[in-house]
Order: C-alpha cells, then sequence, then structure tokens
C-alpha cells in the first residue's frame, strides 16, 4: 500500500483543531504549538548572528532539531493516531521513514520529499521551500552555506529511529549535511543523512 | 465580535497560514529544546532574545491581523481576541482583563510552555515563561498603538517553578 500523504496531512490538520480546555493541543503524542514562523527564524539567526557565525550556533541548533525530531516522531509513532491513521498504510520499515516525512509536510515545514533512501545507509531529502531558507534570505539575503537547521537535523534523526538502535539510545547515530540550500542560491535545499562516524 | 479560528487556519500546498500569517506546527520538543539551548548558552542573552523574537512576531502578527479586521475597534475586543488566538494556537490560557494602556497585571494558569517544560525538563528553580512575556509586550503595543518595546513584561511567579499559576506584570518600558 502507497503511503497516502494527503490523509495524513487531513489527520493533522483535523486534530489540530481540537483544543483541551487548558488551550493545549495534545496530537500525535505530543503537544503541538502553531507559532508564526518569524519567532523561529528570529530566535535560530539571532542566536547564530549572537554568536559570531562562527559554527557555534548552527551545531546546537542542528541537535535541537535532531533532538527533537527523535522525540517528536518517536511519540508520533507511538501514539493512537499513528495506529490509527498511519499504521495500515506501513509495509516494510522503509515507509515509515515516507511517513515521517508526510507528517512533516502536514506540520507546515516545507514541501519535503525522498528524493533517495538506501536502507540503514543514507536518506537524501529535498524541499523547495522551507520557512528556515525563506526566512533567512528575507531578512539577510545569500548566505554562503546552508541555512536550514531544524531539517537538516530531522533528516539525521528520521534515520536514527527507523535504522538505530531502540529508542532512546540511537539518537545522533546518523548524521546530516545540507548539500545545496536556496540561500546559497541552488534551485532546492538537499539533505543527505548517512551513519556518524564513531 | 467573535472570530472563527479554526476558519482563518488554512493550508495553501505544503504552508500553514493563520488569518494569513505564515505559521508552522512544532511540538514542545522543539520548543523547549530551543529555549534550553538559548539559555544555556547565552544566558540572560538568550532569554532576551527569546523574549525579543515573540515580542516582535506577536507584534507583527496582531498588528496585520487588526488591519485584516477593521470592525475590531475597542480595546476590550481585542484584548478578548488576543486571548482567544493564544487559546487557538495551542498556546495556553492567558487572562488579559487586568491590563490596559498603563500596564498591570496578566496571569497564565495553563501553557503550552509550562506543560511541556514540566513534562520535558521537570521543575525549573526560576521563572520561565518568556515567550509568553514577550508575547503579552508584542500583542498590547500592537492594541495599544504603540511601538514595539513600549511595555515591558516581568514574570513574577511561574508555574515552571510550581506556581500555582504564571503572574506578569507589565509595566511601561
Ligand atoms: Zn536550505
Ligand atoms: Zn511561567
Amino acid at each position: 500500500m502507497a503511503i497516502d500523504t494527503d490523509k495524513i496531512v487531513h489527520a493533522v490538520m483535523h486534530g489540530s483543531r481540537i483544543r483541551e480546555e487548558k488551550g493545549i493541543i495534545p496530537l500525535f503524542g505530543v503537544y503541538l504549538s502553531m507559532i508564526s514562523v518569524q519567532y523561529y527564524n528570529k530566535i535560530s539567526f539571532g542566536f547564530e548572528k549572537a554568536t559570531g557565525n562562527d559554527g557555534f550556533a548552527e551545531k546546537l541548533l542542528v541537535e535541537a532539531g535532531q533532538e527533537c525530531g527523535y522525540a517528536t516522531f518517536q511519540g508520533v509513532r507511538s501514539s493512537w493516531e499513528w495506529e490509527e491513521v498511519v499504521k495500515p498504510m506501513i509495509e516494510d520499515r522503509e515507509d515509515q521513514i515516507h511517513c515521517f516525512v508526510s507528517i512533516a509536510i502536514a506540520f507546515g515545514w516545507g514541501d519535503l520529499t525522498v528524493q533517495e533512501l538506501v536502507p540503514g545507509k543514507k536518506l537524501v531529502l529535498r524541499a523547495t521551500d522551507l520557512y528556515e531558507a525563506k526566512g533567512y534570505l528575507d531578512v539577510y539575503g545569500k548566505a554562503d552555506s546552508g541555512k536550514c537547521y531544524m531539517v537538516r537535523g530531522v533528516t539525521g534523526a528520521l534515520m536514527d529511529l527507523v535504522y538505530g538502535d531502540d529508542y532512546p539510545e540511537g539518537c545522533f547515530q546518523y548524521t546530516a549535511v545540507e548539500t545545496s540550500c536556496v540561500v546559497k542560491g541552488d534551485p532546492y535545499c538537499e539533505f543527505i543523512a548517512q551513519r556518524a562516524a564513531s | 465580535m467573535t472570530i472563527d479560528w479554526p476558519d482563518k487556519f488554512a493550508r495553501e500546498g505544503h504552508e500553514l497560514f493563520l488569518s494569513g500569517l505564515p505559521i508552522a506546527l512544532h511540538c514542545h520538543h522543539y520548543n523547549m529544546n530551543l529555549q534550553k539551548t538559548l539559555e544555556t548558552s547565552l544566558g540572560s542573552e538568550g532569554v532576551l532574545l527569546l523574549y525579543k523574537a515573540a515580542e516582535e512576531s506577536s507584534y507583527a502578527g496582531f498588528t496585520s491581523f487588526l488591519e485584516h479586521h477593521p470592525k475590531i475597534v475597542t480595546a476590550k475586543s481585542k484584548l478578548e481576541l488576543a486571548s482567544t488566538s493564544y487559546q487557538y494556537c495551542g498556546l495556553g490560557i492567558v487572562n488579559l482583563t487586568k491590563v490596559g494602556p498603563e500596564g498591570g497585571i496578566v496571569t497564565s494558569p495553563h501553557s503550552h510552555h509550562v506543560t511541556g517544560w514540566l513534562a520535558k525538563f521537570g521543575k525549573r528553580q526560576n521563572v520561565g515563561c518568556f515567550f509568553t512575556g514577550g508575547w503579552v509586550a508584542g500583542v498590547l503595543a500592537a492594541i495599544y498603538n504603540k511601538h514595539i518595546g513600549y511595555f515591558s513584561v516581568n514574570e513574577l511567579e511561574c508555574k515552571m517553578t510550581l506556581a500555582r499559576k504564571c503572574i506578569f506584570e507589565v509595566k511601561i518600558a
């Protein structure tokens, strides 16, 4: 059975309209928030500027994305919504990656596609319209290195979850690089996750 | 006037908008981790960055929202809408009935950040709702037609330290 992204997007759109009385959105095993992308970009790139663009903030922001992607999608795949909506579509391990990507699209992270998946070895994701790249370009203009730290971390996390050691031991067993980025003038952003050198 | 928030939440292709403003869904793991990363590496400068980012984005978001809804004119209805938008965004409950153009007190009995922080990291020793503080400062500036930074919001008590609720003091900066 093919992965039906529309069905997953629909489930997220529907579920994220439900509030409990405390104004919290519990969905897919996590608490969701709707916050303007401007906020995230101000934090990430403000942090990077404040620390002098020396790679320190980049490393921490990618790690934050990866650790969170790892915890988030573990919550997602342990939820009843996953069991009900997503699991029936899954036939093999690789399908999990496609489902996680569909959820990331549903969350409004960008037009992500799986370009290549070599089981256990390599995952290549691509997108042309990510809010980090767009936000960076709007405020700072072009850069000579990739700026999509959150999605880069998440790319590693997807491999950690599917091919790494059992949760919670597998985080950071894979590592991702952003080989092309729209902020550099490339036509798309591309992320490649592979086993981290131990 | 009431706003049908679900009606304002729209998807265009892969992008999400709330009342025309691009938004993203994130969960408490990411939000709390960003906060912790900034606090740990930058200290008070990181706290200020979180507060300022929330202030600027809530100011921009609410200003644009009010421009799209010119029939909402009284401060009271604008304050009510601000607190329903906070709730709609999954950010929690914020009580804006005891605050005005001169400042006042804002309370929050529940929030995404409190629930998320306690779930992920447990009890804090100091107040920690920098997002909410900045968010309040930004919407109040938008509502009372002031500039960013006009109000300063200081959290007096915080549920992250296991206080009963979060209490913020709003002053003219
Ligand atoms: Zn990029
Ligand atoms: Zn608090």
